[in-house]
C-alpha cells in the first residue's frame, strides 16, 4: 500500500468547475486509468482519497492538492503518466510523490496559500488600486467580519498575511496568506475590507484569483518556514517571523 | 477542449451552476469547424441535468460524430436566470462545444419526450434567434427537426417545425445528410429540399399537407398537397439492435445529472399490451440485443466514462430472455470494479429477489410494484397482467429476505373506473402490511415495521394507445378520485402504515389536452410561450390559468382533447403516421377493454397488431403467429 500525494493544476474552463465536482471527476478518471485506488470497507466502497482546502468556483491554479491511497503502482511516474492520459485539458497532474505513513492529510497539513489576484477588467476600480491597496497594508490592524458557524465575529487580518508583492505592469498583487485550520484569509475577505475602507463594496466576482501553491509548515532548527507541499526548491521556501 | 467561452466569466459567475453552459465534458467531441460540411445541434429541450440523461441523444451524438463529415454538437434549456442574461444582454443561444450560435447551424433537431416541453422549444428557437415559424425560415437559419415519442402526435406543434423523424434514429440519417449536401450544393430551396426529404421513409414534413375539419372541429381529412408526397408515413426501425451504433464513449458530465451512471439498452419494445401504455406501442415489436454484444459494452462503457454506476434499460427488463447471464456477469464484473448495479423495476420473484439481495442494501432499498389499479377488473380493463396473488407472493418472500419497504404505483380515471376500483387501492395496500404482519411475527421484525408508499397519478390518454378514443377525467374528477382514494387508505386497519402521494391534476389535464392535440392548438403554444411560459414541466413555472386564458382568447374549447368521448370511425389528428400497430388492432383492444377481456403477451400469442409487417424480433421467434 502507497500513500500517494498528487499535485494538480485547474485552468481554462474547469475552473467553473465546483469542489464536490472535481472530486466526483476525479474519482471517475482513477477508474479510466485503471490505478489500483484503495477502496473503503463497506456496502458502498469508495476510493480512498481527499483533497486540501477546497478552490472558489471561478478561480484557477497551479498548486491543487489530492492524497490517494493505492494498493500498488509501478512507480510515481506511471501514477503520473496514466492519470494525465485521461485527463481533461485544464486539469494536469504536475507532480506525484509518496508520502511516508504518518504523514498529515493534506488538508490538515495546509498552513498557507499562495493567490496571484487582478481584478476582472470589467469590474475593476476606477482608481489605482494597487498603490491603495499597498498603503492599505500598511494600517497596523486590519479588521474585518468573518463569518462563522455561529454568526460573525471581528478579527485582524494583518497577521495572516505573510506577505505582498506588488506588480504594477501586470495590474497583480501576489499574496501569501495564512490558510490553516486554525485561521484562513480568504482573498475576497482582505479586498472586501480593503474595498471598504474606500467606502466601497466588493463585488463579488469582481476577484480573478489565481492559487499558486499550497504551503505546509516546517521546522528547521529553531527557526519555522513555510513551503509549497511538493517542492525541490529551496527558494520557496518562506521564513515565519519568530 | 475550447476555451473559448460564449460568455464572460462575469455572466458565468453571476449564474446558477455555470456548468451548464461550459461543455469540455469528459468524452465531449470536438472537431475543426472548416473540416465538416454538416453542423448539427442536437437539444432537449429541458434544463441540462435532465436533457444529459437522455440516451437517445447519447446515441445520435455519437452516431454523428462517427460520420467524418458531420459535426454533432449539444444545447440544453437555459435555465431561467440564464434564459434572463442572454435576453438582457441580447446574446444568441450557443452549442456547448463550439460555443457558436444555433443559428450558424445547418440543422437543430429538438428530441421531443414529453408534452409538456413544448414551450421549452420555442424559447430554444427564440433564444437561437431562429423564426419560431418554419414558413419563416430561409437558408439562412437551421433545417429544424423533431423526434421522440411526442412526434406520434405532432399535430400541435407543426408550425415549428421543418419536419419531423418518425422512428429510430438510426436508420436514416446518413441518406438525410446526403440529400441536404447535395441539396446546398445544387442550390434547391429549402421548400424543394424538405419535398426531396418527404420521399424518405420515416419523414413528415408537415407543411407538405393540407388538413381540413368538419363543423364540430374534427377532422375531415388529411392530405398531402403534392402527389408524390406520401399519405402516410410510416415509422422507421432498426431491425437488428445487435448491430447498430451503440455509445461506449458516452459524455460525462461534470455536474450531478439525473441519470447518473452508465446505460445500458438491453432491448426495445415490450411484449406486454398494457392498453394505456404508449411506449408498449410505439416500439413494437420487441427486439433483444446479443447479450455477448452487451457484455462488450458494459465493460467498454464503464473503462470509457469511469463511472461507478451501471443500469440497465429497457421497457420491461424482466423480459429480456438472457437477463440471468448477464446479470450474473455483470455481477461479477462489477464486484471487481466496485461498480453499483441499479436495477430497474423487475418483477418481483424469487429470482429478481435474490438478484436484488446481492446487489442492493436490503435494508435501504424498497419493492417497487405497479399494478396501476385497485381491481381485478380494472386491471384486466387495462390488461396489465398482475395478479393481488403476485403482489402478495413476491411481498411474503421479500419479506422474509429482510426488505420492509414497499412502493405501489397506481393510476386514476382509467376507462370504465368505479368507486370500488378506487377503493380497491386502499386494500391492496393493506393487504400488503398484513401481509407484513402475518410472515413477519413479532420476534422476527428487529423493532422494524413495514412502511408502503401508494402513489397515484392521473391518467393520460395517448395517441396508438387502445385508450386513445377515451374521454379523460376532468380536473375536479380527478381530485375528487384522490380524495376517495385518500379516505379509502384512511378507513384501513394498517393506515397509519401507508403513505399516499397523489399528482398535480391540472398538469395533467395540460398533458391531456396537447398529447391528443391538432393544429389548431399551434397557435395556443405560440401565445402561452409569447405571454411568459416556459418549463411547464416544473411545477413552480407551470401556469395553469395563463394557458386557460389563452384558449379562451383563441376561442378553442380544451375540453374538445380531453373530457370529448370518440367515435369508432373518427379521424384523428395523427393518423396521418403509422406507426406499426394498425388502427383496427388498437379498436378491437379497446372494444375488449370495455368488455373487461385481458389480451396474450407476444411470446404467448400474437395478437396481430401489424408490427409484424417489419418482420424483425419477437415476431419471428415463431410463436402462434395470428
Amino acid at each position: 500500500m502507497h500513500k500517494l500525494r498528487l499535485k494538480f493544476s485547474k485552468n481554462g474552463p474547469i475552473k467553473f468547475i465546483g469542489h464536490l465536482d472535481v472530486m466526483r471527476y476525479f474519482q471517475k478518471a482513477i477508474r479510466r486509468a485503471e490505478i489500483d485506488v484503495k477502496y473503503s470497507e463497506g456496502f458502498s466502497p469508495h476510493q480512498v482519497i481527499s483533497f486540501a482546502q477546497p478552490l472558489s468556483v471561478g478561480a484557477t491554479s497551479d498548486g491543487e492538492y489530492m492524497d490517494m491511497t493505492v494498493n500498488s503502482m509501478i512507480s510515481t511516474e506511471d501514477i503520473k503518466n496514466r492519470l494525465n492520459e485521461f485527463m481533461n485539458e485544464g486539469i494536469e497532474i504536475i507532480s506525484v510523490v509518496e508520502l511516508g505513513d504518518s504523514a498529515e492529510k493534506a488538508m490538515t497539513a495546509a498552513y498557507a496559500a499562495k493567490y496571484k489576484i487582478r481584478f476582472r477588467q470589467s469590474l475593476k476600480p476606477d482608481f489605482d488600486w494597487i498603490s491603495e491597496f499597498k498603503k492599505y497594508l500598511d494600517n497596523d490592524k486590519l479588521p474585518a467580519m468573518k463569518k462563522t458557524k455561529s454568526g460573525e465575529k471581528e478579527i485582524d487580518m494583518k497577521p495572516m498575511i505573510f506577505s505582498c508583492e506588488c506588480d504594477e505592469a501586470d495590474e497583480s498583487v501576489t499574496l501569501l496568506l495564512s490558510m490553516s485550520s486554525m485561521a484562513t484569509l480568504k482573498p475576497s475577505l482582505l479586498f472586501g475590507g480593503f474595498m471598504n475602507s474606500k467606502g466601497l463594496e466588493l463585488d463579488n466576482n469582481a476577484l480573478d484569483i489565481h492559487r499558486i501553491d499550497i504551503y505546509r509548515l516546517c521546522e528547521d532548527g529553531d527557526k519555522s518556514y513555510i513551503e509549497p507541499f511538493i517542492t525541490d526548491d529551496i527558494s520557496t521556501r518562506f521564513y515565519l517571523n519568530v | 477542449m475550447n476555451y473559448n467561452l460564449a460568455l464572460s466569466d462575469e455572466t458565468l459567475l453571476s449564474i446558477e451552476k455555470p456548468e451548464r453552459y461550459i461543455g469540455n465534458e469528459v468524452n465531449s467531441v470536438y472537431k475543426d469547424k472548416n473540416a465538416v460540411d454538416i453542423r448539427f445541434a442536437m437539444c432537449f429541450p429541458d434544463v441540462y441535468e435532465i436533457g444529459m440523461s437522455h440516451l437517445g441523444i447519447q446515441i445520435l451524438y455519437g452516431l454523428f460524430n462517427s460520420y467524418e463529415d458531420v459535426w454533432c454538437e449539444r444545447v440544453y434549456s437555459p435555465w431561467t436566470d440564464m434564459d434572463k442574461v442572454l435576453r438582457d444582454k441580447d446574446i444568441p443561444l450557443f452549442a456547448l462545444e463550439s460555443q457558436e450560435p444555433i443559428r450558424n447551424f445547418d440543422f437543430l433537431g429538438f428530441t421531443i419526450q414529453y408534452e409538456m416541453c413544448y414551450t421549452n422549444i420555442l424559447q430554444v428557437l427564440d433564444l437561437s434567434k431562429i423564426p419560431l415559424l418554419a414558413a419563416d425560415r430561409t437558408w439562412d437559419d437551421p433545417i429544424v427537426v423533431g423526434g421522440g415519442p411526442c412526434t406520434y402526435n405532432p399535430e400541435p406543434i407543426t408550425d415549428f417545425f421543418d419536419f419531423f423523424y418518425i422512428g429510430e434514429g438510426e436508420t436514416r440519417y446518413r441518406e438525410i445528410f446526403d440529400l441536404y449536401k447535395k441539396a446546398r450544393k445544387d442550390g434547391v430551396s429549402r421548400q424543394e429540399f424538405l419535398r426531396q426529404l418527404s420521399h424518405i421513409p420515416g419523414m413528415y414534413v408537415p407543411s407538405l399537407y393540407n388538413v381540413e375539419y368538419n363543423d364540430d372541429f374534427t377532422i375531415k381529412s388529411m392530405k398531402p398537397i403534392y402527389d408524390d408526397v406520401p399519405e402516410t408515413v410510416k415509422k422507421e426501425m432498426c431491425t437488428d439492435l445487435s448491430k447498430e451504433f451503440y455509445p461506449t464513449k458516452p459524455v460525462v458530465p461534470y455536474i450531478k445529472i439525473t441519470q447518473d451512471r452508465v446505460v445500458l439498452e438491453v432491448m426495445r419494445g415490450c411484449i406486454r399490451g398494457c392498453r394505456f401504455c404508449q411506449a408498449g406501442q410505439l416500439y413494437k415489436p420487441l427486439r433483444e440485443k446479443d447479450v455477448e454484444y452487451l457484455k462488450q459494452h458494459a465493460i467498454e462503457s464503464l473503462k470509457n466514462t469511469g463511472y461507478e454506476e451501471i443500469s440497465l434499460s429497457s421497457l420491461s427488463s424482466s423480459d429480456y430472455s438472457k437477463l440471468p447471464e448477464l446479470l450474473d456477469f455483470l455481477i461479477e464484473e462489477c464486484n471487481d470494479k466496485k461498480v453499483n448495479i441499479s436495477l430497474p423495476s423487475l418483477r418481483i420473484d424469487a429470482f429478481s429477489l435474490d438478484v436484488m439481495s446481492k446487489v442492493q442494501d436490503v435494508k435501504k432499498s424498497s419493492l417497487t410494484f405497479a399494478p396501476e389499479a385497485g381491481t381485478q377488473r380494472m386491471r384486466d380493463v387495462i390488461n396489465k397482467g398482475l395478479t393481488e396473488e403476485d403482489i402478495l407472493r413476491g411481498s411474503h418472500e421479500a419479506f422474509l429476505g429482510g426488505w420492509n419497504k414497499v412502493k405501489l404505483y397506481f393510476m386514476l380515471g382509467l376507462p370504465t373506473e368505479t368507486d370500488e376500483d378506487i377503493l380497491g387501492i386502499g386494500d391492496i395496500a393493506n393487504k400488503v402490511a398484513v401481509e407484513y404482519f402475518e410472515t413477519m411475527p413479532k420476534e422476527k421484525r428487529n423493532g422494524r415495521t413495514i412502511d408502503i408508499v401508494a402513489s397515484t397519478s392521473f391518467f393520460v390518454p395517448k395517441p396508438f394507445t387502445p385508450f386513445q378514443w377515451a374521454p379523460m377525467n376532468t380536473k375536479e374528477e380527478f381530485l375528487d378520485k384522490a380524495n376517495k382514494t385518500r379516505k379509502g387508505i384512511m378507513s384501513q386497519l394498517n393506515q397509519k402504515h401507508i403513505k399516499y402521494n397523489w399528482h398535480e391534476a391540472d398538469a395533467s389535464m395540460m398533458e391531456g389536452i396537447l398529447a391528443r392535440g391538432d393544429r389548431r392548438l399551434n397557435k395556443v403554444i405560440l401565445k402561452a410561450y409569447e405571454s411568459g411560459c416556459i418549463y411547464d414541466a416544473w411545477g413552480e413555472y407551470f401556469h395553469f390559468d395563463v394557458w386557460m386564458k389563452i384558449f379562451d382568447e383563441c376561442g378553442i374549447d380544451p375540453f374538445f382533447y380531453t373530457t370529448r368521448e370518440r367515435a369508432d370511425d373518427e379521424i384523428f389528428p395523427w393518423d396521418i403516421l403509422n406507426c406499426g400497430v394498425t388502427k383496427s388492432f388498437l379498436l378491437r383492444e379497446w372494444k375488449n377493454a370495455l368488455a373487461g377481456k385481458p389480451s396474450s403477451n407476444c411470446r404467448l400469442g400474437c395478437l396481430g397488431c401489424g408490427a409484424a409487417s417489419y418482420g424483425v424480433g419477437v415476431c419471428t421467434e415463431g410463436k402462434n403467429n395470428a
